[in-house]
């Protein structure tokens, strides 16, 4: 399993594609942070906490982790990676692993960047910064949500396998079909994969107030999540055992 | 025990049936050819060997194992098939240590298969700009890369031009030579002919014939008599009196299936000068047409 996942791990790192999304979820979440801190006027309650959630490493690793699985039926590698691996269960599961993996290490870079950033930011403008249990509480939460949506984005990619249809399935679902949902059927929408759950988790509502108790608690969300996890690692697994490879 | 044993192998699509008890075995030390025209089951035979597919009935294992039950299958079995494809924004030396990694291999053997197939120069390059003999070396690269004792190799030979080809001949003669048994399957017969030491001949999924080069290189109808006289058209005519088939070429007459001793028989007979006489074996293309020939 070691040597699956090292190996997992390495083609995530030697492909341009995932150089560019590192960038991208980098570049964007400091955007939002740096604007967010030197434009607004006010900060009151959670405010300069939810700042430091704006980590967007956890669209890009469930892009990357769709496009990790779904690519090997792109690109036809599949058969090569199982020929190197036969028992496609613990193949399915080490891709799973180091996609979670590699979520939480780049939220690890990606949140730390936009602490420090954002921290110094606010501390030239004037205003009172996090204290180091806030940052710590949603450092965590952050590792949590990019880790959990990493293996989740294998999942949905090995189990739809056409890579431009899951990764707009995906888009649609986080950036329409959830969003739509908290504003319709809240109780349904916090069970959400993309969306619901992961905030449940970091506990901050990203379509209403802050302090709205429609969101799952934190241990709640995360049992949700593994239960898509383990859903779609299900479906997958199915479709990997019984399908021939042609 | 065999290297590959292949026993009443059968594999059903649905409603088609891909491959139908098929059995045969590869030894070590020898280039077995695996024949056959367009869909006769090449591929699924050898898919079904490699644990891609999932036979309907019968076996295919490596010493007595499924390809499945193999501790570290790189270092027993390497394959490359057909539509090996490699992600093309990766470069040959990263994928080959994507491999070395889940096979447990050092990277000092990433750098020995690249300079077994002669990519080292371009082992840097992005595979999407390769070119198709490119990654047929990057393949075979792939599939040395933990020291195997059996080779497969699907349809090698596509796409590669003439060096490329004659690169591939000596490769699989010095992997044979180094005691590995090595299935190659193609149906690009010419090819094959002057690289294999068994043949195995598949059409419509059914065994068709198989032995060493010369026994289906003989056929079922034995030697041929290639012969020229001083009036070929009479000795066509005693020779089809006498019974035999006679085909004409350039060079004068081939009578299929006829020993020269019966042709010279037939020529005296006739009162034929004869300038040239000489047995022909079948082409391998035309033991495979006759063996293949429902299936076309």
């Amino acid at each position: 399993m070691t040597s699956l996942l090292r190996a997992e791990l390495l083609k995530l790192r030697t492909t341009r594609t995932f150089a560019a999304l590192v960038g991208a979820a980098l570049a964007l979440s400091l955007l939002v942070v740096v604007l967010t801190a030197l434009l607004t006027d006010e900060f009151r309650g959670n405010d300069v906490r939810n700042l430091f959630l704006a980590d967007f490493t956890g669209l890009f690793i469930m892009l990357l982790g769709v496009m990790g699985m779904a690519g090997e039926w792109r690109h036809k590698t599949i058969t090569g990676t199982i020929l190197a691996a036969p028992d496609r269960l613990r193949l399915l599961a080490a891709k799973m692993l180091s996609y979670a993996a590699a979520g939480a290490v780049l939220s690890l870079i990606v949140t730390l960047t936009i602490m420090l950033v954002g921290t110094i930011i606010l501390s030239v403008r004037g205003f009172d910064t996090a204290a180091i249990s806030d940052l710590v509480d949603v450092l965590w939460r952050n590792l949590l949500v990019a880790g959990l949506v990493g293996a989740l984005g294998v999942g949905i990619g090995a189990v739809v396998r056409n890579q431009v249809v899951a990764i707009i399935a995906v888009l649609v679902l986080g950036f329409v079909l959830e969003p739509a949902l908290f504003g319709l059927a809240p109780d349904v929408a916090r069970f959400g994969p993309t969306q619901g759950a992961p905030a449940g988790i970091v506990d901050a509502n990203p379509f209403g107030d802050s302090d709205d108790n429609t969101l799952l608690a934190p241990g709640v969300a995360v049992l949700v999540m593994f239960g898509w996890i383990g859903g779609f690692f299900a479906a997958a697994a199915a479709r990997l055992r019984g399908g021939d490879l042609v | 025990m065999a290297p590959v044993e292949i026993r009443g192998l059968s594999k059903r699509f649905r409603h088609v049936r891909a491959v139908n008890d098929l059995s045969f075995d590869v030894e070590a030390g020898r280039v077995t050819g695996f024949l056959g025209p367009n869909g006769a089951g090449k591929s699924t035979t050898l898919r079904a060997l490699l644990g891609l597919v999932r036979p309907t009935a019968g076996t295919a294992t490596f010493g007595g194992r499924r390809y499945e039950e193999l501790d570290r299958p790189s270092t027993q079995v390497g394959a490359v098939l057909e539509d090996a494809s490699f992600h093309p924004g990766r470069t040959a030396r990263n994928h080959l240590r994507v491999l070395a990694v889940t096979g447990d291999h050092p990277f000092e053997r990433v750098e020995t298969v690249l300079d077994t197939v002669g990519l080292t120069q371009a082992a840097d390059r992005r595979v999407g700009g390769y070119s198709m003999g490119m990654r047929q070396r990057l393949g075979i690269a792939a599939a040395l890369l933990g020291d195997p004792e059996v080779l497969i190799l699907d349809e090698p030979t596509n796409g590669l031009d003439p060096p490329g080809i004659a690169w591939m001949r000596g490769m699989l003669r010095e992997q044979a030579t180094r005691g590995r048994a090595v299935l190659v399957s193609s149906h690009l017969l010419a090819e094959v002919a002057q690289s294999v030491d068994d043949v195995v001949v598949i059409a419509k999924g059914e065994m068709r014939a198989q032995g060493t080069l010369a026994q289906v290189l003989g056929g079922d109808e034995g030697l041929a008599t290639a012969v020229r006289s001083q009036d070929d058209e009479r000795l066509a005519r005693a020779l089809q009196g006498a019974g035999h088939t006679v085909q004409r070429d350039d060079d004068g007459l081939l009578v299929p299936g006829a020993s020269p001793e019966q042709v010279g028989v037939v020529a005296g007979d006739a009162g034929v000068y004869l300038v040239g006489l000489a047995p022909k074996a079948r082409s391998l293309e035309q033991a495979f047409m006759a063996l293949t020939a429902d299936a076309a």
